[in-house]
């Protein structure tokens, strides 16, 4: 049914007139972004990747070396794949669930050129080495400050619009979205006080030092997974996994206590980023006892999206977005059982430092945030250009290409990460040191290699959603003089 | 004040001041959610939010797979 | 209150959730602030001379701490690898920390003096010719890039605003003599950061050319400087632990 749903574009012609009720041009705009991000970023991604596996492609090009490209790949994802989904996202499903326009056309156009254009400025500071060396947050000052006041503007149509609403009520995802806007300004804000070498200068210093400057920064740098990787596209599977199942979420009480609950807990865990460092043993063994609390609201969460299905499954056999959204809760939740096991003392000792934390962000990361992406926008698209999706074979082809992609990353991280950290805890009957770290590197190798391989697959995949998109999008365009003609007959008809 | 902050900040405490805070707010919103039927019927009936979007008049612009899913389920 | 004035009150979710969502920031990281035991007393760290400053800009510039820590932690193979397990004393003048997340390389807290100048410039300029099976990139361009330093002056002022112990005028000064000692005050001294710089670049000659300051005499004065400041032989084997 759902297939249908997704592929049924023949619009009566009746009700082809063009809506003034939704704005669905910033969304359509975004959107848009989202795609162009998402492939430059995962290409920035498989290089860096392949930096690794062969490092003959640094060339000794100062730009394109791994340091300063790593910043690149990961805020092109975060923030351009991720961020502009979540504005199209967000500007969608708060218009559907209050059932009113967008409070401002003209500052959601501005959320969509500032947010963008910091984007771009970040990816060419980067390169040129200005950096304020905060994983994450590495954009120069004079770009936060732009970054700041395009987030206000974001909160203010938000929040106007939440007010203009038709429906008394306040869908919940929209309260993961209230949320994700509030702790990303208190979190880039906290995170980004410096002080400027000079008001020309795009240098400046963090105010914060050594302990406290890496709390904060990992209590933003989790926060920033916990919030906007997580609550935001929280909200956008619960209006998108109910909208494409045809049936309304598992249980909305479970979605209030997810809510406060995986808000409250999240805050707490940043710490469990520098355990065994030089920060007190009282701040790591209240983040590491808040991080498998944590545990409880995000598989209260998974159980309520993959349950929305419940009585349905031959969805996924038969709808391909389906399966990209539940995929993706399965993943949400392998990597939310994952976390809580490495923010143990014990496990983290081996895990951190070595490859199996950036296996973790990546199963999280392409997992769960990508996939349920994917979806989302698969199901969007053809709805904003109000057409049907080019190729229903090719979201297929996609899927296979991501899994298989994921798969690969995460088996090979893991491989890579347990391997480096026992070799670097062996000692021989001596009790010398067994390994120098120069034989851990040379060990991982292989898993490098396939790490790149897995990033291919899905940097693949990503590329054929784009001409996948883009073929939807010129078909729809295609047809609309067709469409005034039949409305034009419809007209006469009536 | 100093003192409170010490209580929770020493290492000793910090699993009971974590079990603490996370259990008060955790059973008071499941006290909430659960006590008064009528506001379990209230809030189960928000779910069909996002699948009532569709029959606003004004919204000539929906997809026709979406408008039908009523119908069939 | 109601639940159903939350979730019917947008203005009230806001507040609501901003209240939630600031506990547990508040809990772990303003005690940081106040609680004395944070950060070990110890004597021996100084702030950055400005040549290693520069060092520690290029350092955050080209990214190092993408594969690089600076936190040896309290384990048998780290303390035999690394040395002694570093201490928040030793980053106290750290803006920003540079701590690192992920050992594609070795840690780097403790590599000042592990390695010869000419070894660190080598290395920098092709890591392959020492370590044949090292995958780090090659930095040639540090070598022959002239340091800029035009800025020092208001690098250290700046820094001097977020907290570090600079000195700008007699007063400062003074009481960097008395904390630091005569030669490391004079190293501090806003007012003769550019000669101090150069004087450093040219005894110090990190790159084995005494004529030409270039980036590489900063990094490798940075690098040379990494965890050496602290003489653990002076403290006892648990004096660390209590601050722990």
């Amino acid at each position: 049914m759902s297939e249908k749903a997704a592929t049924a574009g023949s619009v009566p012609a009746s009700t082809a007139v063009p809506s003034e009720q939704y704005n669905y041009e910033i969304v359509k705009k975004f959107s848009i972004a989202a795609v162009i991000w998402g492939v430059l970023g995962m290409a920035a991604g498989v290089w860096i990747a392949s930096q690794l596996a062969w490092p003959f492609l640094n060339f000794d090009i100062a730009q394109i070396t791994f340091g300063r490209f790593r910043p690149v790949h990961t805020t092109l994802v975060i923030f351009g794949f991720g961020g502009n989904a979540l504005f199209a996202t967000s500007y969608y499903i708060i218009q559907r669930t209050c059932q009113t326009r967008l409070y401002s056309d003209r500052l959601s156009l501005f959320t969509f050129y500032g947010w963008n254009l910091a984007l771009i400025l970040g990816v060419i500071t980067y390169m040129a080495g200005i950096t304020q060396g905060r994983e994450y947050a590495e954009f120069n000052w004079q770009i936060d400050i732009l970054i700041a006041v395009t987030w206000v503007v974001y909160f203010w149509v938000f929040l106007m619009t939440l007010l203009r609403r038709n429906q008394p009520h306040i869908y919940v995802a929209n309260w993961f979205f209230m949320a994700f806007i509030l702790a990303t300004a208190l979190l880039h804000i906290f995170n980004n006080i410096q002080v400027p070498v000079s008001l020309t200068s795009p240098h400046s210093y963090s105010l914060f030092s050594g302990v406290q400057d890496a709390m904060t920064q990992w209590w933003y740098g989790h926060n920033a997974v916990g919030f906007f990787l997580t609550a935001a596209f929280l909200g956008m599977m619960y209006y998108f996994v109910p909208k494409q199942a045809g049936r309304p979420i598992y249980s909305y009480k479970l979605s209030i206590i997810h809510f406060w609950a995986i808000i409250f807990l999240y805050m707490w865990v940043g710490a469990h980023h520098l355990h065994w460092t030089a920060l007190p043993d009282w701040v790591s063994t209240l983040a590491a006892t808040f991080s498998i609390l944590l545990l409880l609201p995000s598989w209260g969460g998974m159980i309520n999206g993959i349950m929305t299905l419940s009585g349905a499954w031959d969805k996924l056999r038969t709808d391909p977005i389906m399966l990209f959204l539940i995929t993706a809760l399965s993943f949400y939740g392998m990597a939310t059982f994952e976390g809580p096991m490495m923010s143990l003392k014990s496990v983290n000792a081996l895990s951190h430092y070595t490859d199996w934390t950036v296996g973790h962000v990546h199963s999280g990361a392409l997992g769960w945030v990508a996939m349920i992406t994917f979806g989302s926008l698969y199901h969007l698209i053809p709805r904003l250009w109000n057409t049907k999706i080019y190729s229903l074979r090719l979201i297929y082809i996609h899927f296979f290409l991501a899994t298989i992609g994921i798969v690969l990353y995460i088996v090979s991280m893991w491989v890579a990460g347990i391997g480096q950290g026992l070799m670097l805890r062996a000692f021989d009957e001596y009790g010398n040191l067994a390994y120098t770290f120069t034989e851990s590197v040379v060990f991982l190798h292989k898993p490098y290699v396939v790490r790149a391989i897995g990033g291919g697959f899905f940097l693949l995949g990503m590329l054929i959603m784009a001409f996948n998109v883009a073929m939807t999008i010129l078909t729809a365009k295609r047809a609309v003089p067709a469409t005034d003609a039949s409305r034009a007959t419809a007209a006469t008809a009536s | 004040m100093a003192e409170i902050w010490s209580w929770i900040t020493d290492l000793g405490n910090s699993k009971i001041v974590a079990l603490l805070l996370f259990m008060t707010t955790f059973i008071v919103i499941v006290i909430y959610l659960f006590s008064n039927r009528r506001r379990s019927t209230r809030f189960e009936s928000y779910r069909y939010i996002p699948l009532d979007d569709e029959d606003s008049h004004l919204d000539p612009n929906a997809a026709s797979g979406d408008r039908n899913k009523g119908e069939r389920s | 209150m109601k639940h159903e004035s939350v979730e019917t009150n947008a203005g009230l979710l806001i507040i609501l959730t901003l209240a939630v969502i600031s506990v547990g920031g508040l809990v772990e990281i303003v005690p940081l602030f106040y609680i004395n035991d944070t950060i070990e007393e110890v004597e021996g760290v100084r702030p950055y001379t400005p040549l290693e400053q520069r060092g520690r800009d290029l350092y955050v510039r080209e990214g190092c701490y993408t594969c690089h820590s600076q936190m040896v932690r309290p384990f048998r193979d780290e303390m035999l690898r690394y040395g002694h397990y570093s201490l928040a004393a030793e980053s106290q003048f750290d803006h920003p920390f540079q701590w690192g997340s992920k050992r594609t390389g070795p840690d780097l807290a403790r590599v000042g003096g592990k390695y010869s100048n000419e070894w660190q410039v080598q290395h920098l300029i092709n890591p392959k010719s020492l370590v044949p099976e090292s995958i780090m990139p090659g930095y040639p361009w540090l070598a022959t890039t002239p340091l800029d330093y035009d800025d020092i002056e208001q690098r250290m002022i700046a820094l001097r605003r977020v907290g570090v112990p600079y000195s700008i005028n007699q007063e400062e000064f003074d009481a960097n003599v008395e904390r630091f000692g005569e030669e490391t005050a004079v190293m501090l001294d806003i007012n003769r950061a550019e000669a101090n710089l150069i004087a450093q670049a040219q005894e110090g000659n990190f790159d084995g050319d005494r004529s030409f300051i270039s980036e590489m005499d900063a990094m490798v004065a940075y690098l040379q400087v990494l965890g050496t400041m602290v003489d653990f032989n002076q403290y006892s084997e648990g004096y660390f632990a209590e601050f722990r």
